[in-house]
């Protein structure tokens, strides 16, 4: 019985304290998501691989979203023609490199400043040599789903992305649809680029904020079950698993990583959360495999695998784990050979 | 309702559109607030949280109860003006179902209302491993100052201090008050007992145990374990489990009633 309370008080611990910041990270996500423009931002990338990747990798200051969020916003910014550096730089790295997540790990782990700035340092890391490894195929298409390689266009990302012709498409014969003012869409365009100009056309500020309060509504109702889900396992390896067990597998510095990282990917918590569970493991488990988990759990989980595959298909994203889950162990683990 | 709308030919006639989801959304969202609401003012945040991050659960009640209302406003102007749902986002794509994360979410939030969580005790404290040493991956503190007199130091700042100069007899004469709940530890002496106190750095998922040894006056009975005590005595050193302790002496123990805020800091 008094298993079964502690079980339930830590649980709802959990809720109360990483509530607050889901909430920061899907309202953020959602005003972002909406205002921010990608064309503009995709202007500006350097071009320069290394400098690329690493420029993907702190898009993530721009849009806090966590990794439920940041799937679909590498997945747009991959059909306006984003270099594959820049993309998969973002995708691994934006869920924990941005300032919601920074925060809550700071106030998670604030006894221990090494694990706040290592989890952005290692996160950094991984993602740039994933996305330059990636970016060594000169065609990323192979990889992708072939809806998104269609809407994608050619190779030369010069289609779909031309909003200023030359002439007024007014002039030319076809059939034409009013979008915004100044903006007018093709019908007899090939489909693919219909559809691309489509979904760049900025519905009217009322309806925006209307998605947008939509949108907060339902990531927080998603992400919300998935933090009950998570917070109800934590409290219950926390009381249900003899303590010997938790640490005997906890203290060595190589079962330790790989057990951690075994439950991030089963657990899916959140980027913006997982901080507090992780800090019911921190007096039991060593360091780095704290760092494990948080560094490897916003990359890739159970949960979000099922949106990978609206990007990758399935050979990617096997690539993609293998290399994120043996990059996080070697770092972790020279951490915890290093530091004992 | 006897209002007959228009026949405008693009709407089905009669029946207004009742916007089920939206409103059980609304519910959901209300009923998270009113959870921390009632945490708030029961004090039983106390048990949950580290005082300095309850700012962030009172913004958390009032954004939550805000977009509740503003859930319902929007309901109700819509179902007046019978416009259609709002254009969907397309970015979406889902991960559980809908109905599902709304029956989860409404369900711990309506248990939340009920339910009355409960401080840590001994039997979690001898779990945990209660020690009178903070290990390598407890917190360490960034400032330590010993200042003021013995008497005013808590369980916690005893064991901060014999954590930066672990010798007991350095401490011997010095008096000691502290309150706590007490925990019987296997396998010391029956006249011995552990005063003990969680510990929180953030919330009560990092809560540790930490105590000092109490040695029970001649004659005295044992207290059970979990009942709170204020212990006034003089340190001393003893042997247990043939490790020499820092322990409290020739005490005297009064009952308390179980603070609001049970944990230290």
């Amino acid at each position: 019985m008094t298993q079964l309370n502690n079980g339930i008080t830590l649980f709802f611990s959990l809720l109360v304290e990483a509530m607050p910041f889901l909430l920061l990270g899907v309202i953020f996500s959602s005003v972002l998501l909406l205002f921010v423009d990608e064309q503009k931002l995709l202007a500006i990338m350097p071009k320069n691989v290394v400098l690329a990747a690493l420029a993907g990798s702190l898009i993530g200051f721009l849009f806090p979203v966590c990794e439920c969020g940041n799937i679909p916003v590498a997945r747009r910014l991959l059909t306006k023609g984003a270099p594959t550096a820049v993309a998969i730089g973002f995708l691994l790295a934006a869920p924990t490199v941005n300032p919601v997540v920074f925060w809550a790990t700071w106030i998670a782990f604030r006894d221990q400043p090494e694990i706040v700035f290592l989890r952005v340092g290692f996160s950094l890391t991984v993602a740039v040599t994933i996305a330059l490894i990636f970016s060594a195929q000169a065609d990323i298409r192979p990889f992708l789903q072939d809806n998104l390689t269609r809407m994608m266009g050619e190779p030369d990302p010069a289609v779909a992305v031309s909003t200023e012709p030359e002439v007024s498409p007014l002039l030319k014969s076809g059939t034409f649809l009013m979008q915004a003012p100044g903006q007018v869409l093709q019908l007899d365009a090939p489909p693919a680029q219909v559809l691309a100009q489509v979904a760049v056309a900025p519905p009217p500020m009322g309806q925006r904020l209307r998605m947008m309060v939509d949108n907060m509504v339902l990531e927080l109702r998603e992400l919300g079950a998935v933090l009950v889900i998570g917070s109800a396992i934590a409290a219950f390896v926390q009381v249900a698993i003899p303590r010997e067990v938790i640490l005997s597998l906890g203290q060595g510095p190589v079962t330790s990583i790989v057990a951690m990282m075994a439950l991030a990917w089963v657990v899916s918590i959140c980027s913006t959360v997982d901080s507090f569970f992780a800090l019911s493991f921190a007096s039991t488990f060593t360091s780095g495999a704290l760092l494990a988990f948080l560094v490897f759990g916003p990359m890739i989980d159970l949960k979000n695998i099922s949106l990978l595959l609206t990007v990758f298909k399935g050979r990617a994203i096997i690539y993609l784990f293998v290399l994120a889950a043996q990059l996080t162990f070697l770092l972790t683990l020279v951490m915890n050979l290093y530091t004992g | 309702m006897t209002s007959i709308p228009k026949a405008n030919g693009s709407r089905a006639p009669g029946r207004r559109q009742i916007p089920w989801q939206a409103l059980v959304d609304a519910t959901m969202l209300m009923l998270w607030g009113l959870m921390l609401l009632r945490f708030t003012v029961t004090g039983k945040l106390y048990l949950l949280l580290h005082p300095d991050y309850m700012w962030l659960a009172h913004l958390a009640m009032v954004l939550l109860l805000a977009m509740g209302l503003a859930r319902v406003v929007q309901v109700w102007s819509s179902y007046r003006q019978r416009s259609g749902p709002a254009p969907r986002s397309q970015e979406h794509i889902a991960l559980l179902p809908r109905q599902f994360s709304s029956v989860l979410l409404i369900a711990i939030a309506v248990f939340g209302l009920i339910y009355n969580p409960r401080p840590f005790a001994s039997e979690t404290a001898f779990q945990r491993g209660i020690t009178d040493v903070l290990g390598q991956t407890r917190s360490r503190p960034q400032r330590f100052s010993l200042g003021g007199d013995s008497e005013n130091r808590t369980i916690v700042d005893w064991v901060r201090t014999l954590n930066v100069y672990p010798e007991p007899d350095a401490y011997a004469g010095q008096g000691a008050t502290v309150s706590g709940f007490v925990t019987h530890i296997p396998g010391w002496p029956d006249n011995i007992i552990m005063i003990s106190r969680f510990v929180l750095t953030c919330c009560a998922a990092d809560a540790y145990p930490v105590g000092l040894p109490v040695e029970l006056p001649a004659g005295a009975n044992r207290p059970a374990p979990d009942t709170w005590l204020e212990i006034k005595g003089t340190m001393k050193t003893t042997t247990l489990d043939g490790k020499r302790q820092l322990t409290i002496g020739s005490a005297t123990l009064t009952e308390i009633p179980e603070p609001r805020t049970p944990y230290e800091y």
